[in-house]
């Protein structure tokens, strides 16, 4: 088979590559800047990443473009596969980048910030998450993962407290153990198929009738096991409430939304024709981590004394949900888990940057987290709009119409529903009622008790940080309109790719 | 501006409150008291515009919003949900009216105000989802007013009732999705609008589990016996506008909502679950008028005596006929006027004792003559005597279920009456006998503002009691349609038989040609 290599440049296509080189240039650029004149203010980083992102994601739609003309493109030696699935979730990585990387123009300085390797890291982080998402070899996406997670592990251990050094290691060590995880996984599909193309995987997988059917199992476990970790599903989870406590609220914000969406996409390619192979024992782990980890998730969360914990692990529930889709694993369903996504992000970074504007450069006395319910109470006496703005994230990711997450909520149970998935719809459903509570919890503590300490809550704002705040409400309240034109373009990318 | 009549209830109070941030607070009862009565005004236009003699739906809108889900922004009402929503505005209006000073009355007036939003949207909405928006939208005002006026132990009710009411409708949720998708596989097309949802008849096990489903959500907002314990702790807790509000007006979504889904979605079902919730209902009037009979506080026995009276709602409407439906919306408007004024006048003496136990009056007759006998005139309304407002929807309802059952129907009247006893009993603790407590002595009679909002209360309850016409016809014609559709659609023999045929005349009851004939006929034979 081996023959000498003769590729002419245009069988390349590296128009599939153009939108991960901007975000690499980015980095490269910003390093480069630094290089030449150091001590530069953040607010140009800030400035140069964001246009770097807005030509990333210019790239992303001009391949949108190419890909309802042509449909599905391969480039790079077959190892980049740009589909609609690529295209969607590369847009919700880099716009929930251009969302995120605003909230480090802060009017109190934090210190990771004045670095610009912390900008170029970010930039490679980005693309790592693109690669992950636009290939369909298991070494490319092992490749983009470990990028994108090095570089992350990084970012959280530059936040300065002791926290942060923590959360760094425990996440870098359950990575290092997730990514050991992946390669055992890769390695027995590769020995059973001889590939590591998906595709090809499965195609051979379905040729002999699965009948290294144990080979599989055992693959898939360490595949489900390695998701699960950066998927943070229960019993995989433990690392995420520390994690996210240990980094910035900002950071964590991004952490719940950009590498899940990432991971998603894989488990999505990976577990599209397996869950369609007819094995029931595939379907029954599936549908036991699904629920399990909804279930298990919201009650930790009940018992939280922490807001930024408590998210954390409504987090882990919201991905939860989402992983039904994979499970139901119709059209319909992948449609539902990329809406669910976009209007999750918007409403949970939302939420996050509440927390973010609040956060006081140090812990206060004698108190060992950041952001106690007893922070916030009577907040609607103190700042009433601030609090509003809060309890609105809060009704919106606890479903409740019309708000955001509610238009992911029915459409997601309303695939389960059309599928025959009529337990798992009413699982959701219940679900969706636990959740209420915690997130009433906070509500409760904002507009009902009297306030304990009449401080300011938006210490940490700026001009960028409320625009953002403003932009996630505006989508948050109106979103009722903006769900029909979304609900087209991803189901017509979704269909298109196949899946 | 009359096509978007609906639309501009809906949003007007809503816009209002918006606005509402910008006015004084100490302008801000005026303001919202001017709101209040621009949107009561718009009702009554809305009613005075509705054409009574046409059974179907009325001042329709529609703009799709999401046509890739079949989600359209479709509103229309008839005579059932006309009433309710003049109602709801008109509490509404004499709710901030009668407002007592209170802290921050600036933000209850401006949740008041977004309230009366989600509760006009419920009943003007005929697409399944948008009803459910505002179903869902309304837990939140109720909750935040609950739980920053209410008494002591207020966060606990406030989170009892969002948590019960928000899992039910969930539940309710899923069901909707259910329907969504049976009416794709029917016609290829997703749809969530009530009237597309009428077209379709479902096989009897899928109605039976579609009809579960929606209970949940419905039963637990009437609410109905066991999944009433949420409200003993809101009305408690709840202040007076609060608990006005919410007996008056929110209680009503769940017994509007059987009749716009259950019945004509779910014929056979209804039938089959006929007389279980029959006898969940009885249940209802009986032990809540028994558990009201035991309280202390005469906030609690107006709250139970509620519940009591929803039970009789919920069996009026499930007499599956005309009669029965139609008493029991009637019921709705007449249990509105009248708990409504009930909890208000609980108000009037909460105001002035800051109690609410009974054991602390007696008396009151002699030092508050007018409040007294207002309270007595609605007392007597609530157990149903001829000539007020409830007796109509009363009468109407049980004989509606006489049809189909005798025997649960003698339960319920007895019930009912034995009902009295509590509420007399209250009555004589509190107002009669000599004044034991000193406090009590120098007490002020109703002033100008409280009579404002009773003294419209009280003509309303003798006028439709006098004279229910105006009201019933529309309400009746409506029902009669609603019968018409649940007959046509219904599948099993059992359901055609339960469910009558409007469109044939009723045959007369003549037993003794009857008789005749069947003598006749042997004597024919004999003949042979």
């Amino acid at each position: 088979m081996l023959s000498p290599v003769n590729v002419s440049l245009e069988s390349l296509n590296l128009v599939t590559l153009a939108p991960m080189l901007i975000a690499v240039v980015g980095a490269l650029s910003i390093l480069v800047i630094d290089f030449f004149k150091s001590n530069l203010d953040k607010t140009l980083y800030v400035m140069v990443s964001l246009l770097f992102l807005l030509l990333d994601l210019g790239a992303v739609i001009d391949s949108a473009g190419f890909f309802m003309e042509n449909g599905t493109m391969l480039g790079f030696f077959d190892v980049m596969l740009i589909d609609g699935l690529a295209i969607l979730s590369q847009i919700i990585i880099v716009g929930a980048s251009m969302l995120f990387i605003p909230l480090a123009l802060t009017s109190k300085r934090f210190h990771e910030f004045s670095y610009p390797e912390f900008f170029a890291l970010f930039l490679f982080m980005i693309a790592g998450f693109q690669f992950m998402v636009a290939s369909d070899s298991l070494i490319l996406i092992f490749i983009g993962l470990e990028t994108a997670s090095l570089a992350l592990y990084t970012l959280i251990a530059l936040h300065n407290r002791s926290k942060s050094f923590e959360a760094a290691v425990k996440y870098f060590t359950m990575g290092a153990l997730a990514a050991g995880f992946y390669a055992m996984g890769s390695m027995i599909f590769y020995a059973i198929t001889g590939s590591v193309e998906i595709n090809q995987i499965a195609a051979v997988l379905q040729a002999d009738n699965y009948s290294n059917i144990g080979y599989v199992l055992i693959a898939v476990v360490f595949m489900l096991a390695s998701f699960g970790f950066k998927l943070s599903l229960v019993p995989f989870h433990t690392w995420t409430p520390d994690v996210y406590e240990g980094s910035s609220a900002a950071l964590a914000g991004y952490m719940s939304i950009v590498p899940k969406i990432a991971g998603f996409i894989v488990v999505m390619r990976l577990f599209e024709f397996l869950i369609h192979s007819g094995v029931i024992w595939l379907e029954v782990v599936l549908y036991a981590s699904v629920v399990i980890t909804m279930t298990a998730a919201n009650i930790w969360a009940l018992v939280q004394s922490d807001v930024k914990r408590m998210l954390a692990y409504s987090s882990i529930s919201h991905a939860g949900f989402v992983m039904a889709a994979i499970l139901i694993g119709t059209t319909q369903s992948n449609s539902a888990l990329f809406l669910y996504w976009i209007v999750f992000a918007f409403t949970n970074l939302g939420a996050f940057t509440m927390l973010w504007v609040s956060r006081a450069k140090n812990l206060p006395a004698g108190q060992s987290s950041d952001h106690s319910f007893e922070k916030f109470s009577g907040m609607i006496h103190t700042a009433p709009m601030t609090a509003t703005v809060m309890g609105l994230f809060m009704l919106s990711l606890a479903g409740l119409p019309p708000f955001g997450v509610f238009w992911g909520k029915i459409y997601m149970i309303g695939s389960a529903v059309s599928a025959g998935y009529t337990v798992l719809a009413l699982i959701m459903a219940l679900n969706s009622a636990i959740a209420g509570y915690y997130y009433i919890k906070l509500i409760v503590y904002m507009f009902m008790k009297d306030p304990v300490n009449p401080g300011d809550y938006m210490i940490n704002a700026s001009n960028s940080l409320k625009t953002i705040i403003g932009v996630a409400v505006i989508f948050t309240i109106f979103s009722i309109v903006a769900i029909n034109p979304l609900l087209e373009v991803i189901t017509a990318f979704v269909y298109n790719s196949g899946y | 501006m009359l096509e978007h009549i609906l639309s501009i209830l809906i949003f007007f109070p809503a816009l209002a409150g918006a606005l509402g941030f910008i006015v004084n607070k100490n302008s801000m009862r005026a303001y919202g008291v001017t709101v209040g009565a621009i949107e009561f005004a718009l009702s009554l236009w809305l009613w005075f515009s509705y054409d009574s003699g046409v059974s179907g739906m009325q001042f329709m809108e529609s703009v799709s919003i999401i046509p890739a889900f079949g989600i359209t922004y479709l509103l229309g009402i008839d005579g059932i949900s006309l009433f309710i929503i003049i109602m709801a505005s008109f509490f509404t209006m004499i709710g901030i009216a009668s407002l007592s000073p209170t802290k921050n009355e600036k933000n209850l007036i401006i949740t008041l105000l977004f309230l009366q939003m989600t509760m006009i949207g419920v009943f003007a909405a005929l697409d399944a989802i948008i009803f459910y928006v505002f179903w869902e939208l309304s837990l939140v005002p109720m909750l935040y007013i609950i739980g920053a006026w209410g008494g002591p132990k207020r966060i606990y009710a406030s989170v009892k009732f969002f948590l019960y009411t928000f899992t039910g409708s969930l539940v309710m949720l899923v069901g909707m999705l259910f329907m969504a998708y049976f009416y794709h596989q029917a016609t290829g097309q997703w749809s969530f609008s009530i009237l597309e949802w009428y077209r379709l008849i479902l096989p009897e096990t899928y109605q039976l589990w579609l009809f579960v489903a929606f209970f949940f959500g419905f039963a637990i907002k009437v609410p109905m016996f066991p999944f009433h314990t949420w409200l003993p702790y809101a009305h408690g807790q709840a202040p007076t506008i609060g608990s006005v509000i919410l007996a008056a007006v929110l209680l009503k979504m769940g017994t509007y909502a059987f009749i716009r889904f259950s019945l004509p979605l779910f014929p056979d079902a209804s039938v089959f679950f006929m007389i279980p919730i029959a006898v969940i209902s009885i249940i209802m009037i009986i032990y809540t008028a028994m558990v009201a009979y035991a309280q202390e506080d005469i906030k609690q026995v107006v709250a139970y005596s509620s519940v009591s009276h929803m039970g009789v709602i919920v069996l009026g409407t499930f007499a599956l006929n005309v009669e029965g439906i139609t008493g029991s919306v009637f019921l709705m408007i007449a249990h509105g006027i009248v708990s409504g004024a009930l909890f208000l006048l609980v108000g009037v003496i909460y105001d002035r004792r800051h109690t609410k136990l009974m054991s602390e009056f007696g008396g009151l007759a002699k030092v508050m003559p007018n409040y007294a006998i207002i309270f007595g005139m609605m007392m007597m309304a609530s157990v149903g005597m001829p000539l007020t407002i409830n007796f109509v929807g009363e009468f109407l309802s049980l004989l509606g279920f006489y049809q189909q059952s005798h025997m649960l129907t003698l339960l319920a009247g007895t019930a009912i009456i034995v009902g009295a006893i509590y509420m007399l009993a209250a009555y004589k603790k509190a107002f009669f006998g000599e004044i034991t407590n000193e406090a009590n002595r120098n007490l002020p009679d109703v002033n100008k503002r409280e009579l404002g909002a009773l003294i419209p209360l009280v003509i309303i309850m003798v006028w439709l009691g006098v004279y229910p016409k105006p009201v019933l016809e529309p309400i009746n014609n409506s029902v009669e349609s609603i019968v018409q559709l649940m007959h046509d659609k219904a599948i099993t023999p059992a359901a055609k038989a339960a469910i009558p045929d409007v469109s044939k005349p009723k045959p007369v009851i003549q037993r003794a040609p009857a008789h005749a004939a069947a003598k006749h006929t042997s004597a024919h034979e004999g003949g042979h």
